[in-house]
């Protein structure tokens, strides 16, 4: 397999298998689970060569249709792209979580709908991350949006439908935003190619740029749910099925970061503007974001509208970092968007596994969880000892490298801002972990309740396992985004 | 005083986006960039090269097929939503399904009746015809598809669900639904074996007609999964309640 067409094949083997799911999934999407695991499985298989192949030779490029840049459309896989990686375990270990979870939780009707949306939504964000085309993003950006809409109110309630119809309020905003900015680029480039237009950008007019790179950040952060455009994030979040809350807050608000990214790629490479003031602002929210966060997360009785909550206060963390536009800043950022990833999905998955088994998701209904499902809570502990910051897991290595970007930016209070915003996230973190193992029960049947079975139990321990192994293991992708971030600095000249 | 305050607000978010416009370089003009860059080749090359004479179509369907392969693609997705919302399930159901609502669809007239009848081939005949002409004037596999989704509509309104669903075999939906993109997959990987690239298409002057041939293919697949999608849609929401 050449790597150009290992490139087209991490976006159409997945949606092949989306778009096949209906019809394999046979009624009542009984072989749906089976057929989706497969897909996901070969999915990860090209994920890992494509990884393999840009550690080895750097970036590649596969042209659609044979057209040379910038008239056909060009799929770009740099270090970034490496985010595939990541997409492809969550969603293989989501999916292979739904297989107990969505047949109780969902009408039977849709459980064949539930499996086409997320690999449809894992489709959607694959080709986001592998394009090299500004127009392509957004296409990508559609499929990944409205299957994340559907995703929400798949469980048929009210209030999942509420949320979903903010979701989409927002959502739709935001990629109207996005579109208007592509619109202008095109018209000051004639480009859609992104390394094209950041070529071209060159010397062009500088207020309509400066107006394009306004609606891209606004529309990406609104994706990102960086404070104060998070309102639509712990409502559509928490209310989801719980695989579904996995790959929304671990997957699909760090598309917003990445688009975020590409941004900057464009812009930094042009020359055309000053960033520095952006990046002040984004500093500044990515700070507020943390707090304001964990502030409200600190007030949430349901788990996984903390664990909602607790995602603003991390997208804030990797806005921050991105903002500090220093060497060890983005370096930081972009590896807390992988690991944030990770430890969420732990989280998530794990609050589902507990929420399946004792039907409860209040802190205070669960108190006493921990002596009857002893592994799951084991793995939602090291979760939170990770989003936390606690070394040896793998939020701490992140953090650490954000808050010396703050220095080397010459902000450090910046730095203080992040330890600061870790205390409050400690805080309610233990208030978690305390009432699963040192709080007497409400509900004495909970201290009955089993484990929860092997297909929920594996994937949550598994990403745990991960979350400790990205602390000790640290420097690997710490030194893998390295040459990417240099190239991506030294366009800059600093 | 709410409106009054929602209107001041876009004002002032109009302004400057008015004057970012107006920075932009001059609408129409020969030396702007967006027909001074790539345009140009589109509309020198592309009759030739990418085998079809309307330039809209060479654009959406070879140059830049891959963003309508992610085009169709959010077709199907929006039909996925609509049941992810619409399907079985839902809080309340069974006791709308114990009362049975009364029907409020009124008797159809004879000539309304009539009319569709009569007027249905030809209706069929045009999508068919917008469909294969695509490549050479304005049209295409989204709007024939359209026009076809609109006749399975029609039939619907007038003949009843299982008259027109008979278009539609069960057995096969799944696969008309996801016609489109599965015809651009099985397009595209033809040209990944063939020619090295996904969706690429014959390159050599005298395979003029092998282009042609596969825009016509991937347009009534487009068509097909179009008019599917559409009717499916219209079933989920006015069909099963």
């Amino acid at each position: 397999m050449t790597p150009s067409s290992l490139l087209v094949g991490i976006i159409v083997v997945p949606l092949a298998g989306a778009v096949l799911t209906p019809v394999i999934g046979g009624k009542a999407g009984k072989h749906a689970w089976t057929w989706a695991t497969t897909v996901m499985v070969a999915t990860s298989v090209i994920a890992a060569a494509l990884v393999n192949q840009v550690a080895r030779t750097g970036p590649f490029s596969a042209y659609l249709g044979g057209w040379e840049r910038p008239y056909g459309i060009e799929l770009r896989f740099d270090e970034f792209s490496a985010s595939v990686a990541v997409i492809c375990l969550l969603g293989l270990l989501a999916i292979v979580f739904s297989q107990k979870y969505a047949a109780k939780e969902l009408p039977p009707a849709r459980l064949g709908t539930y499996y086409t949306l997320l690999l449809l939504n894992l489709t959607g964000m694959l080709g986001f991350v592998v394009t090299g085309d500004l127009f392509n993003l957004f296409v990508f950006m559609e499929i990944l949006s409205l299957s994340g809409y559907a995703l929400v109110a798949i469980s048929g309630e009210r209030t999942a439908e509420m949320a979903a119809f903010k979701y989409l309020v927002m959502g739709a905003v935001s990629s109207l935003l996005v579109l208007f900015a592509i619109g202008l680029l095109y018209a000051l480039t004639g480009s859609l190619n992104m390394a094209d237009i950041s070529d071209r950008l060159t010397g062009s007019a500088e207020v309509p740029a400066m107006l394009a790179l306004a609606l891209l950040t606004t529309g990406f952060m609104v994706k990102a749910a960086l404070f104060p455009l998070h309102v639509w994030l712990p409502d559509a979040h928490a209310i989801a099925p719980s695989p579904v809350s996995a790959i929304l807050s671990g997957l699909v608000v760090k598309t917003g970061l990445l688009g975020m990214i590409r941004v900057y790629q464009i812009y930094y490479g042009a020359k055309v503007l000053d960033l520095s003031s952006l990046n002040t602002v984004l500093v500044w929210l990515g700070a507020i974001s943390i707090v304001m966060g964990a502030f409200f997360a600190i007030f949430q009785e349901d788990i996984k509208m903390m664990l909602a909550y607790s995602t603003i206060s991390n997208i804030g963390y990797i806005v921050m970092g991105l903002g500090l536009a220093s060497q060890y800043g983005i370096i930081g950022a972009t590896v807390h968007i992988f690991n944030h990833a990770l430890i969420k999905a732990t989280l998530f998955l794990g609050a589902g596994a507990l929420i399946y088994q004792t039907g409860y998701r209040n802190l205070s209904d669960l108190r006493g969880v921990g002596r009857s499902m002893p592994f799951t809570t084991a793995a939602i502990s090291v979760g939170a000892i990770s989003i936390v910051g606690m070394p040896p897991t793998a939020g701490f290595l992140c953090k650490w490298y954000i808050a010396l970007g703050a220095v080397q930016a010459g902000h450090p209070v910046f730095g203080v801002a992040l330890v600061f915003g870790a205390l409050f996230i400690f805080v309610y973190y233990i208030r978690m972990v305390n009432s699963f193992y040192f709080q007497a029960p409400i509900h004495p049947e909970i201290l009955e309740v089993k484990e929860a079975p092997l297909t929920m139990l594996a994937p949550v321990l598994i990403l745990a396992a991960l979350c400790l192994a990205m602390g000790l293991l640290g420097r690997i992708p710490l030194s893998f985004i390295e040459p990417a971030v240099t190239r991506l600095l030294g366009t800059l000249g600093g | 005083m709410k409106r009054a305050l929602t209107a001041a607000f876009l004002v002032l978010v109009s302004l400057p986006l008015l004057y970012a416009m107006s920075q932009l370089p001059q609408h129409g003009s020969a030396t702007s960039p967006a027909y001074t860059h790539i345009a140009p080749r589109y509309l020198e090359r592309g009759p030739e090269e990418a085998g079809a004479e309307n330039v809209v179509t060479d654009v959406i369907l070879n140059y830049r097929g891959f963003d309508t392969n992610g085009e169709v693609t959010v077709i199907f997705t929006s039909l996925a939503a609509v049941f992810a919302v619409l399907l079985a399930g839902r809080e309340g159901d069974e006791r709308s399904a114990s009362e049975p609502r009364a029907r409020t669809t009124p008797e159809v007239s004879p000539v309304a009746s009539f009319v569709v009848r009569l007027l249905s081939p030809f209706v069929a005949i045009f999508a068919v015809y917008v469909v294969m002409n695509g490549h050479i004037s304005p049209g295409g596999g989204f709007q024939g598809g359209t026009v076809f989704g609109a006749l399975l509509i029609l039939a619907t309104v007038v003949l009843g669900k299982a008259t027109a669903e008979k278009l539609q075999p069960a057995r096969i939906r799944g696969l008309l639904q996801a016609a489109a993109p599965l015809t651009f997959i099985a397009v595209g990987v033809a040209g990944l074996i063939m020619f090295g690239d996904y969706l690429a298409f014959p390159k050599a002057a005298a395979l003029a007609w092998v282009r042609t041939l596969w825009l016509i293919v991937i347009e009534i697949g487009i068509g097909v999964g179009g008019a599917s999608i559409i009717s499916a849609i219209f079933w989920q929401m006015g069909g099963d309640r």
